[in-house]
């Protein structure tokens, strides 16, 4: 037992130092991520659909509250802003700018902003936003002015930015080329500055024509030779949720590596994640009076003359057959040496070879390292942090190499071996690259990106010996009864579908208490299972299964350890039988004063005998009680 | 309940004839003892409760316990069953030589035997194994060759034979196929002296007796030995069994167990920090002190502390006590099907987690088998997974996963995975591979595929069978293998270097010989039909910091730090803006920032501003280096961004115009390059109105210069420089 529950324990302290290889790249070195949301508030975004389907400015609420949800938990360093145009009112910091309502100013986000958003949502929402929005006047100039300000008087270090602009019109200025021109400008100024802007554009009588205004506002797609804007306007929910979250993160590296095939032959390729195990966040330690946070400071001292170790002054060791043996720190790091980073080519094998329980590690997903051949100047807000990206290389001849690859593994139905070193002084791994088409669903958008999948191999000291049971098998007729069940109980697996209960407490917890509530909002357990919808759909099949597979007098629902019992049968059997024991033998055994000759379970049997209530496991106490008792 | 464990007996001849050797070959004596050696150490790091004893027998002298009358002479106990260490290591090394004597070999058969016997009373045993090695040149005396071999079975004791020469050829062929590449055993069955064809009649009746079928497999040569013992054992874990009921929907329960098939083994023992001066670990004492985040540090009490978290901005206090009370409760333990779904929407990427558990019926239990059975079967017919819901017990948190059906010849079960939360996922998007630039031409796909067809590792061999050249399951792994490497030649020769990887280890790890001859002329054709170029990395020198930095200390108290560059940063940028205020004139230390606020400030007239700009800008780059001619840049980016933003793009594009005229003049061809490849063109008429410039011409402008000369070249010259100056910031 002691195995499983370390091994779990582990994880639910969720402190994952193992996972050093798993945590997100680049993130520090870049800065913070910023996302700004520029949602059109004109009169046409709050027109409600036929049938009482919620209005375009609903629905861009509820994804701007998933998107704030959901970036509190995975990437809470994130500076989120949150700008109307075409409103009634305005507000921004300089207060220069009509129709433009800066309604979160670019920072991190908070219990507070999520509280402010579900405002503007449902009726409630609606009444607010008659009040303060739906004007027919619109800057869409103005409103990236504003958004630009926004970017530039922030005084954090800026990573990726983003601008999302939400929107049904796709004629912001009512044909007003003048405004027109002046809001190409105006992005294209943006984009300078290393924003990328995205369209979402939403439903609209008489279809989006993007062609019309915005196709020169946004930033060009990664590919050049795709037009990118084909994607249809987003009609439901769901779109337009798939469709933000999958703009909304920017891709990071786990490692950027080299993939040999041989001498001279390599490939720039970069690593990445692209599911990472979310686990409760460490808690941060408080000062009690003020609640601020307080710093750690570790020092590493000699006690016996007190003074301060260097890392040169100490060595490590580890303690093998009696002795300990010690090295140097730098041989420690020595030895864990293999080769230098990268992944190296064995060779081919069929896809059979794959074996589905050779599982140690979420697999990494492997694309040629989009090193884009222009030299890329980003300036940001302020100089004196100036990030000037110059990639030298070249990679179109590489990612022609790795296309060709792909096209034959999938071809062929083979995957590629490696001996993957992720990372300097990593021991070596060996990797299955397996193959993955490019898979777009109806309206273009991708459900799964072309490139390896990347899933780590176990060595041989990672596999355990089993001695499976040997089990009688099932009947065709058993089998079949089954499969009606499978088939009742079958649905369309999405791995969006579960959240993880226990984070989604933890934040709920967290948003009550950072917002006074007097309880956490429930939360909804997915992966419970819906017993009575099981139950009902099934109907009598359970029955009739039950019937064919077990035996009138057969309990199922034996106690856990009972059942463990069973499976030793024919130990036990011979154990009980021993356990045995004669009142003679116990009078004699007391008698001689050699009572504690007896077993334990002798003893408990000779309690039982005698009709011994104990509480007691412990050898003492059981035989006090039988002393006291047969003395008299 | 306490884990039962092995005892063994390695029993070796040095007697007189074990020396006698071939010239330019090693004797019998000397590769038994690297036999022993082996398996000794791989005891010791295996760190196994088992127990060992050395007999050797042949010796000059006569300590055993069954030796009187005469009888048992010159068998010697050398250590009696005990945990083996480094201490036994060291006696093999230094006390166990060739002697001058010979012992009857069933002689020292039979006190191993009596050893073990002695040796296991009142102790629960796992196995008994005695490891023989001799070179069987003395007659034994067969006497008692049948009380002995019933002694054996009636003991359960396995025995293995490690000889100077092959038993038989046939059988030693298996066993050489079972060792790759194991060179053949010495002179089979030739030049054997008449003791020893006796002998290994003997050898060959016992081993028979004890198992008819396999028994003869069990006679190894001592080379092969050596060969199976180099690496070091494998961690074996014993599986543990987690009984439970897999249920579907409330009344539908099956009794199952599971057991963790795969899952990254670990070592059990870490780096311990010890002083350098006496190497004691008591003397290296850790002490982590708290303080606020004020100038002062001040210091603050451990009680005065209190649990905190994070909800975005918001620092939220949240004490244990209540955290423990408001947490996700479940009830515990627990494998329920959520419903079922297609298999091939469980891809093998999505799989999460660190293990694949196997779920099997309880043994004895064949109704839950017969149930599970029909799951299993049904699932796989059906080309379906179960979607389930697992608990281990009620402190873990729950997962959601799959059971996938698995048939094999003997058994049948369900394996389990994790599979993701949607916090998990990360949605990317990644450019389709198929646009013109990155497809292949056909003559580029045909390379690809012979590459591919040279570099498969299936094999058929003679029988045609698919025999595969790398088994990743089969390897041991690099990283302790190497560990217990160091350690070993460390505790045995302290103060010399560390030895290089061993031969073998580096074999495996590398391309397996057949395939790098095959592939080699396929790799020349990729090479020809696909024109790379050198891929040059950016250095980055903060990762490696990160990594040197991991082991170092405390990676906690960085974490609570943040990234320190940043702060860094952030600090510099606040002052920066305190001392806005006093901005009047572009200065030199800064000068697009300068620039930037005096056109917000709107204290200057546009032109003034752009004079002054200007005017540092040609300072700068009359130092012609890199650094400077960064700072150049930005302050034209500064420019061209502030000239667009007020619509005024005539100074900007005259400048412009004119530096690009200056460029031979003055020399600054690296930096005109920088200019081209950050794309810092003239302001478009697309941009400002007013701009004389079209479109084009903007595009235009930069172009025509780099045809002249060869940016990329250049580039690659300076790019030192540029990482050197961003690793500076």
């Amino acid at each position: 037992m002691a195995e499983w529950n370390a091994y779990f324990r582990n994880e639910a302290d969720g402190e994952g130092q193992e996972e050093g290889e798993q945590q997100d790249g680049d993130y520090k070195v870049s800065g913070r991520d910023c996302l700004v949301f520029l949602v059109d508030a004109s009169k046409e975004m709050f027109i409600k659909g036929e049938n009482g389907e919620p209005t375009n400015f609903d629905m861009t609420m509820q994804v701007v509250r998933t998107v704030y949800t959901r970036k509190i938990i995975s990437t809470p360093g994130d500076l989120v802003a949150l700008v109307f145009y075409g409103t009634k009112q305005n507000q921004d910091p300089t207060n220069s700018f009509k129709h433009v309502y800066v309604y979160h100013n670019l920072s991190e986000l908070s219990a507070k902003r999520v509280q402010q958003v579900d405002e503007l949502r449902g009726d409630k929402g609606a009444l607010l936003a008659a009040e303060k929005m739906g004007s027919d006047q619109t800057s869409l100039s103005d409103a990236l002015w504003c958004c630009a300000n926004l970017y530039r008087d922030c005084n954090l270090r800026l990573g990726n930015k983003r601008l999302f602009i939400f929107t049904c019109k796709d004629q912001p200025h009512g044909g007003d080329s003048a405004k027109d021109r002046q809001a190409r400008t105006k992005a294209s100024d943006l984009r300078e500055t290393g924003v990328v802007i995205e369209l979402m554009h939403l439903m609209k009588a008489g279809g989006f024509d993007v062609s019309l205004f915005f196709r020169d506002v946004v930033s060009p797609p990664e590919d050049e030779s795709e037009l990118g804007l084909q994607h249809e306007p987003c009609e439901k929910l769901e779109d337009l949720q798939r469709r933000v979250l999958a703009k909304e993160q920017k891709k990071r590296t786990l490692a950027r590596l080299n993939l040999c095939l041989g001498e001279g032959i390599n490939i720039a390729v970069g690593m990445y994640a692209m599911a990472v195990t979310t686990r409760k966040p460490n808690a941060i330690r408080l000062y009690r009076e003020t609640n601020e946070p307080v710093r750690s400071k570790t020092r590493t001292f000699n006690n016996q003359t007190g003074s301060l170790l260097l890392p040169s002054d100490i060595k490590k060791a580890q303690v093998y057959g009696g002795k300990q043996i010690v090295m140097e720190k730098d041989e420690v790091d020595a030895i864990k040496k293999f080769h230098d980073p990268g992944l190296f080519l064995m060779g081919f094998k069929i896809m059979e070879k794959l074996k589905l329980h050779h599982h140690i590690r979420p697999a990494v997903f492997l694309y040629p390292e989009e090193g884009e051949v222009k030299g890329n100047a980003r300036c940001e807000h302020g100089c004196k942090h100036q990030v000037l990206y110059i990639i030298c290389f070249s990679s179109t001849g590489s990612s022609c190499l790795f296309s060709a690859l792909l096209t034959k593994c999938i071809e062929k139905n083979v995957f590629a071996l490696c001996r993957c070193v992720s990372r300097r002084n990593y021991p070596p791994r060996f990797v299955a690259l397996v193959p993955q088409q490019e898979q777009t669903d109806e309206k273009n958008v991708q459900i799964t990106p072309p490139g390896f999948n990347v899933i780590y191999l176990p060595y041989a000291d990672d596999l355990r010996n089993l001695d499976p049971p040997r089990t009688p098998s099932a009947s065709p007729a058993q089998v079949d009864k089954m499969k009606e069940i499978v088939r009742k109980m079958r649905f369309k697996y999405r791995s969006e579908a579960f959240e993880n209960p226990v984070i989604q407490q933890h934040y709920r917890n967290l948003e009550a208490l950072a917002l006074d509530m007097t309880a956490p909002e429930d939360i909804e357990d997915l992966i419970m299972p819906k017993v009575e919808q099981i139950d009902g759909r099934l109907g009598s099949l359970v029955q009739e299964f039950k019937d064919l597979v077990y035996p009138a007098d057969y309990n199922p629902e034996y106690k856990p350890a009972g059942k463990r019992k069973a499976a030793e049968a024919g130990g036990t059997a011979e154990k009980k039988a021993k356990v045995e024991v004669s009142e003679d033998e116990v009078r004699a055994h007391i008698q001689k004063g050699t009572l504690g000759k007896m077993t334990v379970p002798m003893l408990k049997e000779a309690c039982k005998q005698f009709g011994i209530r104990t509480t007691g496991t412990k050898k003492q106490e059981l035989m006090d009680a039988l002393i006291d008792k047969l003395a008299t | 309940m306490s884990k039962s464990k092995s005892f063994h007996v390695l029993c070796m001849d040095v007697g007189l004839s074990m020396s006698n050797s071939a010239p330019g070959e090693e004797s019998p004596f000397e590769l038994a003892k690297q036999v022993i050696q082996k398996f000794v150490q791989r005891q010791v790091f295996a760190e196994l409760k088992d127990e060992l004893a050395l007999v050797l027998f042949g010796t000059d002298s006569t300590n055993n316990p069954l030796a009187e009358d005469g009888q048992y002479q010159n068998i010697t106990v050398h250590r009696n069953l005990m945990l083996p260490d480094f201490g036994l290591l060291e006696e093999i090394e230094n006390q166990v030589h060739p002697e001058n004597q010979q012992a009857d070999w069933l002689d020292a058969l039979v006190v191993c035997m009596d050893l073990l016997q002695t040796g296991i009373k009142g102790k629960r045993y796992d196995g008994l194994n005695i490891y023989f090695l001799s070179d069987l040149s003395v007659e034994a005396d067969s006497e008692q060759l049948d009380v002995i071999v019933e002694n054996l079975k009636q003991a359960d004791i396995t025995l293995q034979f490690f000889l100077p020469f092959s038993a038989e050829d046939e059988s030693m062929d298996e066993a050489d196929n079972e060792r790759r590449g194991g060179p053949g055993a010495r002179g089979s069955g030739k030049g054997l002296s008449k003791e020893q064809k006796t002998g290994l009649e003997m050898v060959k009746h016992i081993m028979l007796c004890l198992d008819e079928q396999d028994g003869l497999d069990q006679i190894y040569t001592l080379r092969n030995g050596i060969e199976g013992l180099c690496m070091f054992k494998h961690i074996e874990r014993r599986p543990m069994a987690w009984p439970c009921q897999l249920t579907i929907g409330s009344a539908l329960p099956i009794r199952i167990v599971g057991y963790k098939a795969v899952t990254e083994e670990k070592l059990k023992k870490t780096w311990l920090t010890v002083d350098a001066q006496s190497n004691e670990r008591d003397h290296v004492k850790r002490e982590t002190v708290f303080c606020l985040d004020d100038d002062d540090e001040t210091e603050v009490q451990k009680d005065d502390i209190v649990q905190g978290f994070c909800y975005g901005s918001d620092i939220v206090p949240f004490s244990k006590v209540d955290q423990e009370q408001m947490k996700y409760t479940h009830d515990g333990k627990c494998f329920a099907v959520l419903g079922f779904t297609n298999q091939n929407l469980v891809p093998r990427h999505s799989f999460m987690g660190t293990q694949a558990i196997k779920i099997f019926a309880p043994s004895g239990d064949q109704h839950a088998g017969v149930a599970l059975s029909a799951l299993v079967r049904a699932l796989d017919e059906l080309k379906m997974v179960a979607i389930v819901r697992y608990a281990y017990d009620r402190r873990t948190n729950p997962q959601v996963g799959a059971a996938f059906p698995c048939i094999k010849l003997d058994y049948e079960c369900l394996i389990y995975v994790q599979l993701p939360f949607m916090e998990d996922l990360r949605h990317f998007t990644y450019a389709s591979l198929n646009s013109k630039k990155f497809s292949p031409s056909d003559t580029q796909l045909q390379a690809v595929d012979s590459l591919i067809d040279s570099m498969m590792l299936m094999e058929k061999d003679e029988d045609g069978d698919l025999k595969d050249l790398v088994k990743v399951h089969r390897i041991p792994n690099p990283e302790f293998q190497r560990l217990f490497q160091c350690l070993h030649h460390r505790a045995v020769s302290p103060g010399t270097a560390l030895p290089p990887m061993e031969p073998w280890l580096a074999a495996v790890l590398d391309r397996p010989d057949v395939i790098e001859e095959r592939c080699r002329a396929p790799l020349q054709e990729v090479k020809k039909a696909f024109p790379l170029k050198v891929v040059e990395k950016k250095k980055q020198l903060k990762t490696s910091e990160q990594i040197f930095g991991k082991d170092s200390e405390q990676p906690d108290a960085k974490k609570a730090k943040g990234d320190t560059a940043e702060e860094e940063l952030e600090e510099e940028y606040n002052l920066a803006d305190i001392s806005e205020g006093s901005v009047t004139s572009v200065g030199s230390v800064n000068p697009a920032r300068d620039f930037r606020i005096l056109i917000k400030q709107n204290t200057l007239p546009f032109q003034g501003a752009c004079e002054q700009l200007t005017h540092r800008i040609d300072q700068l780059l009359g130092n012609k280096n890199t650094q400077y001619y960064m700072k150049s840049i930005t302050c034209i980016q500064a420019f061209r961004e502030q000239s667009v933003k007020l619509g005024k793009a005539n100074l900007y594009n005259s400048y412009l115009q004119s530096l690009k005229g200056s460029i031979t003049n003055r020399g600054l061809e690296v930096f005109w390059d920088l200019i081209v490849q950050a794309s810092i063109s003239l302001i478009s008429q697309d941009e400002v109105e007013g701009s004389s410039v079209s479109k084009n011409e903007a595009a235009q402008f930069l172009l025509a210069e780099g045809k002249n000369e060869e940016p990329v070249a250049t580039m690659e010259d300076d790019t030192g420089d540029v990482d050197d100056l961003l690793d500076n910031m």
